[in-house]
């Protein structure tokens, strides 16, 4: 029972008319419905013929309903609104400079230039900031995922003494925000992290909530597999290493992938501790320069920058975003599951 | 932070829940020490980066100064707080989280609730997991990033113009020079949380929305109810409970603001403060540009301690009404 909701997650109602047309075409048992949730399956699991041919005919008569319609319409459009600017974007890191500095903006690369993405990789910044991001987010992330599962897995536990309190200990930062200047002090103050990266990452290298996901998802581990672990002479270690860690595989992805995600985006802690453009990370980068090309741009009489300035933003940007967009048809999956962990348990 | 609504977390910390649990919440497993090693550098974490920092705070009751040190700084009472209110900005700060806070939940939540309905009624497999994961995208979009794709739309990527603008044009609309219209502003945020965060609230929906047992839609097809018909009667009455934790936590944290977004978007520009200045950026600007520690402090006590007012008790009505359907 524990792991049914693993791969059903992920489009919930794809489920309802495959499992539909599943039961219309075979006797299902109805315990099936607990791997493959229907809400509004035309028919139920053991109708007789007759009304399961009905109950068809009413299916297909549905699809064609206004509110369908409607719903077609309005999802393509939000999703349309959804991508135009990440297209513009994109379009616009292609587009030459003239044409950007004329109209603001690019739905099309014409003219096409490649100008920005020349400039951007000749110069160092942007291998040094990739460099930065790739340390914070890599080392961070592993950080982050092995201190949440190994404090997840003793609360999880239950043990005497030890599980109950901790609870409590990780759950009051969640409640308790202590705020900006003690981090501050504590970082530059007391740590001396200024200029370093991991000023970036300790901040939230830790965040409660999501080692409560990972309690809840280690709560479901039968107790009979551990328990035939330790009969084998396995100890409690070991039990966690090699049967609680891989039975735990989805968990571990999801939560690495919102910490993952949350140092690839870090740019707060950034600008408040590092000053050395040396160490600047990608959105720090980013930041940096659209402040300076509106300086840039707001000084009066300054030379005509001989740099594609507009579509040197709009690159980086993209550049910004790439890894992002490239790793995103994997990542989702995981995210779609993590935010549905145990949503069909019963 | 994400509300991961579904998951089932069971947390002792205030009881444990009585019968028709599998096991006992009780903590009865014996200790195992080496065990309780895998929690070390967890536990070293929180004492070092949330338990120290709260002696921090005492800052706020403080002429702080670098030299003398965070305890070596005279006291200087409350000063920081009437400072603080004295500004004129506490009011203005304090009703900009709660108003626009209160806009982006309200906004993200019917807005993510209808398009969960509505990617419910599409049949097609393969175009419905497209647009899904096409909608649940700007979730991964950094706000620095946002804030280059709104500044495209509303200004041109070098302050002419725009895309927004052309097209009011278009239609022979008054068009505005956006980044000095304050009034614009907390509409224009919501749109960018609504684009931010629309599809991920429609993942949460669409979820709870699965547990809906199938007899009672086909219930409704008996009844000859038509598909909006099911969507406004059956779906949206038994969203409710999710839909109420979910602005029980978004209540908890309203002294909270998105601050990343909002910094990203609106940064330094003092035109548009009088609508988006927040607590969050507030006290981010107070410390980065004054380094003005003692009244910066004093805000985030303020805000922690009304923080934490509205969090426990947006977790303990949680608790008390739906504490089966939540993390939290």
């Amino acid at each position: 029972m524990a792991y049914t909701n693993d791969g059903s997650a992920t489009a919930p109602a794809d489920a309802t008319a495959r499992a539909g047309a599943h039961r219309a075409s075979s006797t299902t048992p109805p315990g099936d419905s607990t791997t493959q949730p229907g809400q509004d399956g035309p028919t139920r699991p053991r109708t007789p013929p007759a009304g399961r041919q009905r109950a068809q005919k009413r299916a297909r008569v549905r699809t064609t309903e206004p509110f369908t319609v409607v719903s077609y319409i309005v999802v393509t459009l939000f999703a349309l609104f959804c991508l135009i600017p990440l297209w513009m974007i994109v379009a616009g890191s292609f587009t030459d400079e003239t044409k950007l500095s004329l109209d603001g903006y690019s739905l099309f690369p014409d003219p096409f230039s490649l100008d920005a993405y020349k400039a951007l990789f000749s110069g160092q910044a942007i291998g040094r900031a990739y460099q930065a991001t790739l340390f914070i987010t890599v080392v961070g992330t592993a950080l982050s995922v092995s201190c949440t599962a190994g404090l997840a897995w003793v609360i999880a536990r239950r043990m005497r003494v030890i599980s109950r309190p901790l609870t409590v200990f990780a759950y009051l930062p969640l409640l308790f925000n202590v705020g900006l200047v003690p981090m501050y002090l504590l970082i530059t103050q007391v740590l001396q992290l200024r200029n370093s990266w991991f000023a970036v990452i300790l901040p939230h290298m830790l965040m409660p909530f999501l080692v409560f996901i990972t309690v809840a998802f280690f709560r479901q581990i039968p107790q009979e597999i551990l328990d035939s672990a330790r009969v084998d002479g396995a100890s409690e270690l070991r039990v966690f290493f090699r049967i609680v860690l891989p039975l735990s595989k989805a968990v571990i992805a999801v939560i690495a992938l919102f910490y993952a995600v949350a140092y690839w985006n870090e740019w707060f802690w950034a600008i408040l501790f590092l000053s050395d453009p040396d160490k600047y990370p990608l959105q720090q980068l980013l930041q940096n320069m659209i402040a300076n090309v509106t300086n840039a741009a707001m000084l009066p009489g300054g030379n005509a920058p001989t740099v594609p300035v507009y579509q040197l933003r709009l690159a980086l940007t993209a550049v910004t975003i790439g890894p992002i967009i490239l790793a995103y048809p994997f990542a989702q999956r995981f995210f779609v599951k993590g935010l549905t962990l145990g949503a069909t348990k019963g | 932070m994400a509300e991961m609504l579904s998951a089932r977390p069971e947390t002792d910390a205030s009881g444990g829940s009585k019968g028709k649990k599998r096991r006992p919440a009780a903590p009865t497993e014996r200790v195992s020490w080496s065990l309780a090693l895998l929690a070390v550098p967890g536990v070293v974490y929180f004492l070092v980066f949330a338990y120290l920092p709260m002696a921090g705070l005492v800052v706020a009751f403080k002429d702080f100064n670098v030299s003398d040190g965070i305890f070596g700084s005279p006291w200087n009472g409350l000063d920081n707080f009437e400072y603080f209110i004295s500004t004129g900005s506490a009011a203005r700060i304090i009703l900009n989280t709660v108003f626009l806070n209160a806009l982006f939940l309200t906004a993200t939540l019917a807005w993510g609730l209808l398009l969960a309905i509505m990617l419910n009624e599409i049949r097609l497999h393969m175009y419905k997991r497209v647009t899904q994961s096409v909608v649940f995208f700007p979730y991964f979009v950094s706000p620095i990033v946002i804030s280059v794709m709104l500044q495209v739309l509303l200004a041109g990527v070098g302050g002419e113009g725009g895309a927004v603008n052309d097209m009011l044009n278009v239609f022979n609309l008054p068009t505005l020079t956006w980044y000095t219209e304050p009034g614009a502003w907390p509409w224009i945020l919501t749109v960018v949380k609504v684009w931010q965060l629309g599809g991920y609230m429609s993942v949460i929906f669409l979820a709870a929305i699965t547990a809906i047992p199938p007899d009672v839609y086909e219930a409704g097809v008996i009844d000859g109810a038509s598909r909006a018909r099911m969507a406004w009667s059956i779906t949206v009455p038994l969203l409710r409970p999710t839909a109420a934790i979910l602005v029980v936590l978004g209540i908890g944290r309203i002294f909270y603001g998105d601050f990343a977004v909002i910094y990203a978007i609106i940064g330094d520009n003092g035109v548009l403060f009088s609508t988006t200045d927040v607590i969050d950026t507030y006290v981010f600007r107070a410390l980065r540009s004054l380094g003005d520690f003692g009244t910066t402090a004093a805000v985030g006590l303020f805000q922690a301690v009304l923080g934490f007012i509205f969090v426990t008790i947006a977790v303990l009505i949680q608790r008390r009404y739906a504490r089966d359907s939540s993390i939290l």
